[in-house]
């Protein structure tokens, strides 16, 4: 029930908020955590946004040239914001509305400091790797939105709880929403391997294990974020090396183990 | 090949003049010419969508200033995935606007600023390019496909800067009702627009 977060009443208010007819702080707090778990209203938001700009657009009307003379002064004497990259351990979350994955990351860390050296270089190269690709096709765009959803929507979950394994050189992150029955995990520090050859995800429990998805690695060996639905009766989450297509069952020893949180 | 071409398709940025995604880039990099393109492409807009909230010319160009001001300081946080660049100044504007309002104006001034407003006919002015004249005519006769109580709930919201609680006030109509028309008539317009999604 809460997995499907507050229903139509919620959604109802996608208009009012494109349109910035929200005035009470609560509720545009509550619809803006609903809308980083729905991915489905944050696409409809944004083309509500998209509409209600062209409503201004067409209500231009030229300032005065002396405007222009003020702002350009004024600009020389403000400094300007840094983008929003890499979450630093210490950084709280960004005010912005739609709060992307990274952001959440950010805040899981600062309640967790321990597991931020194992995660950060995971969530810089993330960073680099998103801001790449928006240059690819639009395919690759597109499921980049959809991945970038999806990951958000479980870091997002009220009931998100996490492992990690920081071990050596490699290290995981595992979390988990029982609610939303998905799990996200994340992989850092392992090698790139060759083209024969791949990296997959398995849960695993007393049935056995069962894949959740390869681990796609791209030319400087980073890997995005994989989310899976959570297998019923899975306590362990495992990495092995499998031949390039992956496998239906694991065929070497896992190089990396976490244990599944529960709730 | 034929350089008069105004707009070059996405994904060909080697042809005609820099669109706004690309000058926000430059902006983002301290580049102030940059920022006198996009102050030339989006000043009229952001002054436009202000006015018509604040009405006051003088405050609404200490809003425009500060809107502006804000692009330039934020440059580096649009993201494209999250709409259009001038979607992202707009919001900018818009916003601005409604704190001035809803900071400064008492109750009752509000009740007067919309009954000078005339939800049929959107616009105080006629727009000066060819171009915008053409949007505002598509807009106007989308705007008229909607429903009265469509066409109010949003006009009133976005031109009048009223939260949905003052337009179900002013409109003699249940809040629920409000924001359900807020989002249908958005939606309905959007798909008259062509809006993209």
């Amino acid at each position: 029930m809460s997995g499907q977060g507050g229903g139509s009443d919620v959604h109802a208010l996608a208009g009012a908020y494109a349109l910035h007819a929200i005035d009470d702080d609560g509720e545009l707090r509550r619809f803006e955590r609903h809308l980083a778990r729905c991915a489905e209203c944050s696409q409809e938001v944004r083309g509500l946004a998209e509409t209600a700009s062209r409503l201004g657009q067409a209500a231009a009307v030229e300032p005065s040239p002396a405007l222009r003379d003020r702002v350009m002064a004024e600009i020389g004497q403000v400094r300007q914001l840094p983008p929003l990259v890499a979450p630093s351990p210490r950084s709280g979350l960004s005010g912005s509305p739609a709060r992307s994955w990274r952001g959440l990351l950010a805040g899981w860390l600062r309640w967790r400091p321990r597991l931020a050296a194992a995660i950060a270089a995971t969530a810089v190269a993330a960073a680099v790797v998103l801001g790449v690709v928006t240059v690819r096709t639009q395919t690759g765009l597109d499921q980049l939105r959809a991945a970038d959803r999806e990951v958000t929507a479980v870091l997002a979950a009220p009931d998100a709880r996490s492992t990690t394994v920081p071990a050596g050189a490699a290290g995981g992150t595992v979390v988990v929403s029982r609610s939303q029955g998905k799990m996200v995990f994340l992989a850092s520090g392992l090698a790139a391997l060759p083209d024969s050859s791949t990296y997959q995800l398995w849960q695993i429990g007393p049935q056995g294990a069962r894949s959740a998805g390869l681990l796609r690695q791209d030319g400087t060996g980073y890997i995005s974020p994989v989310v899976a639905a959570t297998a019923d009766g899975a306590t362990k989450v495992g990495v092995t090396v499998e031949p390039a297509g992956g496998s239906e069952q694991p065929t070497t020893q896992p190089l990396l183990l976490l244990d599944l949180p529960t709730a | 090949m034929r350089p008069e071409d105004e707009s070059p398709p996405e994904g060909r940025p080697h042809t005609g003049p820099p669109g706004l995604d690309e000058l926000l880039r430059r902006v983002a990099r301290g580049d102030r010419g940059a920022f006198e393109q996009v102050y030339a492409l989006v000043s009229a807009p952001v002054y436009g969508v202000v006015l018509r909230i604040v009405r006051d010319r003088a405050q609404s160009e200490e809003v425009t200033q500060e809107a502006l001001v804000e692009v330039w300081r934020a440059a580096a946080r649009y993201d494209r995935e999250r709409g259009s660049a001038m979607a992202w100044v707009m919001t900018i504007a818009h916003r601005r606007a409604i704190d001035r309002v809803r900071s400064a104006q008492a109750g009752a001034d509000r009740e007067s600023r919309a009954a000078r407003m005339d939800v049929h006919r959107p616009f105080d002015e006629v727009a000066e390019s060819v171009a915008a004249r053409l949007e505002q005519e598509r807009l106007r006769r989308c705007l008229t496909g909607l429903t009265d109580l469509q066409r109010e709930s949003v006009t009133f919201a976005y031109y009048g800067g009223y939260s949905y609680r003052e337009v179900a006030e002013l409109l003699k109509v249940p809040l629920a009702t409000v924001k359900t028309r807020m989002r249908d008539g958005l939606i309905r317009l959007r798909d008259c627009l062509g809006v993209e999604r």
